[in-house]
Parts: C-alpha cells; structure tokens; sequence
C-alpha cells in the first residue's frame, strides 16, 4: 500500500482527473496479477518528470503503460506501486513529409499515427500485433515488437533515430537527432528498443518513415512436406525477387485460420504466406515468377488481394492473441533461417510426445517462429523446456512472450542472456539506481 | 579521464614494454621513435601526439590481456584500424598505448544461406564484398575509403557510405559483435541470429567510437545484389536546383539507393583527376542511383527524369553499362583526394540537414564562404542531406587554417540550427567533441556518460574524445538524498 502522503503528493502533480485510486478501476491495470496502488496520467513531459522525482525520492517503483497490450511480458514483478500511463501524451510533433521524418510523443497509439502518416502516404515500417487494441508507439519501442514484415523493413531499432526519455531521477534527455543520418554522440535510441521500461519513461521519439507501396498482393500456398516448403524458402531466398512478407505456417495454424477467413486452404499443410508490395507492374512480375518457383516444389497455392489479403496479414500477426482469449501460452524463438525446419520438426514432436497442440508461423527469412501453445500446464511446462534446451543447442534462444505465472514459476521468461549480461546490470545499475522502473521483470 | 597520468620513468617503461613483448611477442610491439611517428594522427594529420608504445596483437586472448595489463597500471589505450578516420578518433593519448588491430584480418565465417559474415577488425570493408560477390551477394556500407579502411574502424565510426540513402549505415549491417572490455574481459553480444534477449549492446557499440572497448570480431548481415541497377547523371546551371530535385525525388515516393551532389569545383577538380564523364561547365551535378526489381526501376526511372526536368536539369545522361556506371560513381569517390588539384590544403567537414533544407543551406555555406574569403567546395550524401562541405586553404598562409576552422565550426551551427547534427558519418572524435554541446544539453550529455561509465569505469578506453568535457564516473549510490533543512522541518517539499 502506498502512503496518504505519497498518494496526495502524486495526485497534486497529475491533478485528480489525471489519476486512478478506486480499487475496482485499479484492477485493469494489474501487473501479472499484482494491483497497482494508483495509476496516473500526465498531460505533460514535466509531470512525468516529477512523479519520477517523488518516486525516486520515496523509492516506490513505476510501471510505464502504453496499452497495456504487452503487459504480460516480461518475469514476474517485484513490486507495483504507479503505473504511469501515457495514454495523454499522443500529440504528434512533426511530420517532415518531405524529409520521410516525423516525431510523435509516444502515448499515442500506432493506429492514430500511422494514419496521420498515411495522409502524406508515408509510413512507420512496423507491423507488430495488437495495433487493433491500441498498441501504442512507445510500448512497441519498449518491447521491440515486429511483424511479418520485418522481412523487408527490419526492426525498429532501424528506424528510430531519436527519442526523449524520463530517467529514473526524474531527469529529461534526448539521444539521436532528427535527421536519418547522425553519429554525434552514442546511439541512445538503439539502447530504448528492447529495454521493456526499465531504463527510463520514453515520452518521444522520432522515426525514419517510408513511403507506402503503391500496391499489393500475397500469395498463399500449400506443401505436401515440411521439407518441399523450406526448399521453396532457400529458392525465394536467393532469387532476385523483393518479398515483403516470407511466413511458413504450420498446419494447426492454416486449419484456423481458414476457417476464420473464410480461405479455403488445405489444413493439414505446411503453407507458405507471401507477401510483395511494390509498384503494381513489380508486383505482378513477382507473383509470376514467384509463382513458378513455388508450383517447381510442388506447391498448391492462390492468390489474395484486397480486404481479404489485409484480413490475413492481420490474423497472422495477431492469432495468439485472437484464438486464445485467456491462459495464452506465447513464446518466441530464433535461430538462424536454415534451422527453422528443425525448429518446426522439434515443435511436432513435443506435440506428439506432451499432447499438446502448437500453432506456429515462422518468419521464414528471419528465423523467427511465433509459437502459442495449448494444453495441460505440466505438458506446456516440459515442453517449453525441451523446446528451450532444443533451441539453445543450436545457437537460438526462446523467450517466453507470454504465459500465466504457473509457468512463469517454471520456465524462466528470458533463458540466457549471454556474456553481456554483467554490463546491461551495470547500465541498469547507472540509470536506474534505486530499481524503481519495472523492478525484476527483466534486467 | 579521470586518471592523471604522470611521465612515467624509463625504468617503467622499459618494464611494461616487457611485460606486452611476454604477451604478443617482440614483433608485436612497436617502441622505437621512427616507427611510432606512423600512429600519431589518423587521416585528421592537424593533430599528433606520439603514444608510448604501439602493440599488434594477432588475437582477441591476446587484446585481453594487454587491456588487463594497461587496466592493472591505468594506462590509457587507443583502439586502431587502418587509421582512415578523419576526426581523429584513433589520435593517441599522452602517456597511452595505441592497440592496432591490423594484424587481426581473418574472415571466420562466410555463411551465404544464411547472409552472414563473421569477420575480424582488422578486414578491410571491400574484402567482405569479395568474399561473397561469386554467391550474387554484397556487404552494404560503402564508404569512399572502402578499399582500405576496416569493418572493426566501420563499427567504431558507424560508417557511412554513398548507398545508406535506402540501405542504412554499419549498424544497420552489424548483428553481433566479440568485445574486449576495459577491464580485459571477454564478452559476445548480438549474434548471427536476431532478437538476443536484453539491452541492445550490439547498437550501442557501433559507432561508440572506441569508448565502450575494443571489438575483436564483427557478425555482418550480406544482402543480395539487386536484379536490376540504373544509374542517372544530371547536370544544372545552379546547385539549388539539384538539391531540390533531392526532395522532390523523395516526395515523389521513390527511395533511390543512393543521390550524390557535386558543385562546379568539384566537378572540375575530378574530371581533371580521374575523367569520370561530368560535364566540365555545369554548376553541378546529381548523381542518382535505382536500384531493385526490373520492372520498379523502370517505373521509377521515368518519374526522377521528370523531378529532374521540373528542376531545371540541363542533360541527363544514364549509365548505358556497369563501366559506364563505376566510371560515374569512381569521379564521386575520388572527390576528397581530387580536391588537392584546386588547392594545396583542404579542410572535409561533416553535417547534416534535413534534406528539404539543401537549397537554403547552400546559400548559407556560399554566404560564409565569402565573408571568411576562403573558398567552399561542397560535395554531399544529398539523398540523406549529409553535407561534406571541403574548405580550401592554403596552410603555408599566415592565418588561413584557423580562419578554416572557425568557418566550418559555423557550418555546423548552421546544420544544427536547420535541426540536423555535427556529423554524418565521421564521428565526433577528437575534432569535433567541442561542438557536440550544440546538440545536446548537459542532462544528455551526463546520460552517455551514464552509458560510458557503465563499460569504463577508470575511463581508460580512448579517453578524451567525444565529450566536450572531461567527465568522472560517480558509484551508483554514493549520493544518498538529503532533505534540505526547509524539508526536515516540514516547510516544504523538494522534488
């Protein structure tokens, strides 16, 4: 519990309007199932500043909320005081249209930003889940989410190129520039991408945009064998072809997502979704040939365009969240591209031997594979476990994205973080002295 | 930066010397007077000091335990390439040893499957090319000094290149990086796969210009050569228009791989060295390069021939072959030495504006160049308005370098006040540290440090570059909070 003075001291910042403290509100704000004693709203950059004086003076830890749409991310808290949400803090700054620039403060949600982007038909080049639930622009940053197109793009540490943060003390800085190439000072952005809210309150940030595509189409597409898929990819993946979008889906997947989508596929395939935007005329020359390759290996495919096209691309980015609505088991595993069919026959195995079933799409060209498992706990648990052993043997890592705190207790969120761990603790350590921002949920 | 490092004795000397000779042998360490006079400056030559020693090490075992010794005596040490860098990055420090990785030159691993290359430091940028050129594969950063300069320099610098328009800069290219830290140890970030759970440290290292450590081995991502390549030469009577054309490409929704511009002096001083086909009387030029699928290119070709008419273009002239088009790009590459026909000294200077911004700065630098009475050549990454405006002068006059210096340290007021930055591409270093606080307040500036204190507590690792001032690394926790008097007696609170 939070003391009188402590609450009264916050509410005088933020104002009572801005601010949550009815218990049944502060329930949707929970943290791994850990309430928050309050939750505010600052208007403004200075009043992030000062909940972070007082707290950093008081000592209670800070929760940065977007959404909330990632809040399960992440080891099990150790401590949830404020929950500082920055739903309030969405105006948009600048947009360069001509220099492909803008800057936005970062409560804002993607969806409100991309759209204001799109009126200059530009774009930010991030696709991640959740933009239907509000996912906003500083929790994306924060958790360095992606999508499918991620292929083409990359990530956002590509396009971030400044930010401005509230530190742990309470202290406003600004790393990067406004302009797309700078290397004055260190690279701060790159260090925010990722960092989970644990090193500072990102408040705004400016990004490198590209134009939107004049056009698009997607090609989807069916193998008798895992191994008549994954050849496909090697042959796409040397060709001269410019793929958007590369997913292997994996049969549970394509089964409910046909019939969601009304697509007609064959459910016990290995399918591959691919994705070309472009100029219409590179576009169609593509599919063509993209085409040949795939009928090469034997594959039966169709082609999507329009709404339904969209439709897809959303339920492949979003399916975790979409089948299931509660005891959601997400995890995220990477390895080089050339070991995803082991990934994939690994994952078939454990469903076989654990009786459990996976839903699984790989982002074939990255050596992503988004998984969401469903099944008994104690299966889930030994199988995410082999699954980690498997992957880590290998080279890759697993990440547990999201799982309830059953599984938290036994699979650990983040498996190895490798040699550098000594000095992301020491960079924590400098930023965040006294643990107050997202104690224990990551470094 | 913090330590002070008093002249040590010969007897010291004489004994640290031994002490690196029993960790990289005799040949590895370089003592004598007439061969440390080669590490004294990088490619900014303004500025020398002679560092103590000079060691080769041919390992990353090797780095480790000559940083551990220096770490051991406080000995200040400088990470160095191929000495290319033109801020003085790699400038020795007083009473410091310089750590060479030029003997480090082993490409480990060439995994064309997967587009990745795991190389040492000491590789040089183009050999990354002809590694996998066979495979239909290149590395993209290309900066001009690319047939000699090193990946471990690149990833230092965060090097740039004439093709970042639409391919990005070294960190864009760099997945994962073997570091020597200034305490000697030996640890792995990032890797050949993506999304390494924690801190992007990888991100963080490039371009740290050799603060963080010294970086033994670099993971590369290769990308495959585009189908289709075109590359435009368009000459105009005024540079402004050129620079308008810049955003009016852009605007256009075309991302060409790279757009370069040359003024009349450049023009002339590379024709003259190395005859590239530029047309001798234009007041400048505009290099435009497409790249991608076939049947994009020649939908983008017609709307830049267009941009450029609408702006004034005299000719257009497309590269008919590949000979044709690296004959184009040779004249580009050849700017900064060709330069030395025009004048007996010049000065490269690095900002960068917000591309929309081109035409309006150009007649600032014109305007400066005439009140300074020095003249101004300007060639610049205009795709990304990442300016390289030379400053010509000639040393042997009583004055000039000085009136050089305070012109192009008012070009960079200018970038910055049009919202861009102090440097592009070639780094704060040495050169530019003082005008790093036009960008960033001390709130931003006591952040890196943060950063830096967290890998270099004894500030050991190429001390004095980047920061405008010296700054110490305080112990977390070492300040506890006092309540002011006013506080205690609960008058009043203090956030």
């Amino acid at each position: 519990m939070l003391k009188k003075k402590i609450v009264n001291n916050l509410l005088r910042i933020v104002g009572e309007k801005n601010a949550l403290t009815e218990e049944a509100k502060l329930k949707s704000f929970s943290v791994e199932n850990v309430q928050p004693g309050i939750v505010l709203f600052p208007n403004e950059i200075e009043q992030v500043s000062e909940i972070m004086k007082l707290a950093s003076k008081e000592s209670i830890s800070v929760i940065p909320w977007g959404s909330g749409t990632k809040s399960a991310l992440g080891n099990l808290p150790e401590s949830v005081d404020v929950v500082i949400s920055t739903k309030n803090l969405d105006l948009i700054i600048e947009h360069g249209a001509s220099d492909l620039v803008a800057t936005t403060q970062c409560g804002i949600t993607l969806k409100k930003f991309q759209s204001a982007l799109n009126k200059e038909r530009q774009f930010l080049a991030i696709d991640p889940p959740h933009v239907g639930r509000k996912a906003t622009v500083g929790g994306i940053i924060a958790t360095n989410d992606s999508g499918p197109e991620r292929f083409r793009y990359g990530t956002l540490r590509e396009f971030l190129i400044g930010l401005k943060v509230v530190r742990a003390d309470g202290s406003i800085f600004k790393g990067g520039s406004k302009v797309v190439k700078n290397v004055a000072g260190y690279d701060l952005p790159k260090l925010y991408v990722g960092s989970l809210g644990t090193l500072g309150i990102i408040v705004e940030a400016t990004f490198r945009l590209y134009p939107v595509p004049e056009y698009s189409e997607t090609y989807i597409v069916g193998f008798s064998t895992l191994e008549d898929a994954h050849n496909t990819v090697s042959t796409l993946l040397k060709s001269d072809l410019v793929i958007t979008s590369l997913e292997i889906l994996n049969p549970e997947l394509v089964g409910s997502l046909t019939k969601r989508n009304d697509l007609d596929l064959i459910d016990d395939l290995y399918t591959l979704a691919i994705g070309i935007k472009n100029v219409e005329k590179a576009v169609k020359d593509q599919i063509s040939t993209l085409k040949m390759i795939c009928n090469q290996n034997g594959g039966k495919g169709k082609l999507i365009i329009g709404a339904q096209e969209e439709q897809l691309w959303e339920d492949i980015r979003d399916f975790p969240w979409e089948l299931f609505k509660a005891e959601r088991v997400v995890c995220k595993a990477s390895v080089v591209v050339t070991q995803i069919p082991q990934v994939l026959t690994t994952l078939k195995r454990l469903s076989d031997e654990y009786g459990i079933k996976t839903y699984i799409s790989a982002r074939a060209g990255n050596g992503i594979l988004i998984i969401s498992i469903k099944g008994k706990l104690s299966s889930i648990i030994d199988s995410l476990n082999s699954l980690r052993s498997f992957v880590s043997s290998i080279g890759g890592h697993l990440i547990l994205q999201e799982a309830p705190p059953e599984i938290k207790a036994r699979v650990q969120v983040w498996g190895d973080f490798g040699s550098g761990l000594g000095i992301m603790k020491k960079i924590k350590l400098n930023f965040d002295p006294n643990n107050l921002l997202n104690p224990g949920r990551y470094i | 930066m913090t330590t002070q490092h008093k002249s040590k004795s010969l007897s010291w000397k004489k004994k640290f010397r031994d002490k690196l000779i029993e960790i990289i042998g005799a040949t590895g360490v370089i003592s004598s007077d007439d061969e440390l006079i080669a590490y004294e400056c990088d490619a900014l030559t303004g500025y020398r000091i002679k560092p103590i020693f000079v060691v080769l090490p041919k390992t990353t075992e090797e780095v480790s335990a000559v940083i551990k010794e220096c770490h051991h005596e406080n000995i200040p040490f400088v990470p160095r390439g191929a000495g290319t860098g033109l801020s003085g990055g790699a400038l020795p420090t007083d009473e410091g040893i310089v750590i060479s990785l030029s003997r480090m030159t082993k490409i480990l691993d060439v995994d064309i499957p997967n587009q990745r290359v795991v190389v040492e430091p000491g590789v040089v940028n183009i050999s990354v090319t002809n590694a996998v050129s066979s495979s239909g594969y290149y590395y993209a950063p290309d900066p001009s000094s690319q047939i000699v300069c090193t990946i471990g320099g690149n990833v230092a610098e965060n090097s740039g290149g004439v093709h970042c328009l639409k391919y990005g800069v070294t960190t864009n290219h760099v997945l994962g990086l073997e570091m020597v830290l200034p305490d000697g140890e030996i640890i792995e970030v990032g890797g050949k796969t993506l999304d390494h759970p924690g801190y992007d440290l990888t991100g963080l290292v490039v371009g740290s210009e050799g603060l963080l450590g010294i970086v033994t081995k670099v993971t590369l991502k290769i990308i495959k050569k585009p189908e289709a390549v075109k590359t435009l030469l368009a000459s105009f009577d005024h540079i402004e228009d050129a620079g308008d054309s810049v955003s009016g490409i852009t605007a256009r929704g075309v991302i060409p791989a790279g757009m370069e511009i040359m003024d009349s002096f450049c023009i002339r001083a590379v024709e003259e060295a190395v005859g590239a086909g530029y047309p001798i009387d234009a007041g400048a030029i505009l290099l435009v390069e497409l790249d991608g699928p076939t049947a994009e290119v020649q939908a983008q070709l017609p709307i830049v021939e267009e941009v450029l008419k609408e702006n004034n273009a005299i000719q257009i002239k497309v590269a008919k072959d590949a000979k044709e088009r690296e004959l184009f790009w040779k004249g580009r590459k050849s700017a900064f030495p060709a330069m030395g026909r025009i004048s007996p000294d010049y000065y490269v200077q690095d900002g960068v504006i917000p591309r929309s911004k081109l035409a309006e700065v150009l007649r600032e630098i014109e305007e400066l160049s005439k009140k300074y009475g020095l003249r101004v050549a300007n060639v610049f990454h205009a795709g990304d308005g990442n300016l390289h405006p030379l400053v010509l002068y000639d040393s042997s006059k009583e004055g000039d370098l000085d009136k050089t210096l305070e012109l192009a340290g008012e070009i960079l007021q200018v970038c910055v006040d049009k919202g861009g930055s102090i440097t592009g591409e070639h780094g704060v270093g040495h050169d530019k540290k003082r005008f790093l606080s036009l960008m960033f307040d001390e709130n931003d500036l006591d952040t890196m440090n943060l950063l830096r204190c967290a890998f270099d507590t004894k500030g050991l690792c190429n001390p004095g570059k980047l920061f405008p001032t010296p700054r110490t690394c305080v112990e977390p926790g070492m300040k506890p909070f006092k309540e002011h008097p006013v506080q205690k007696a609960g008058l009043g609170e203090m956030y």
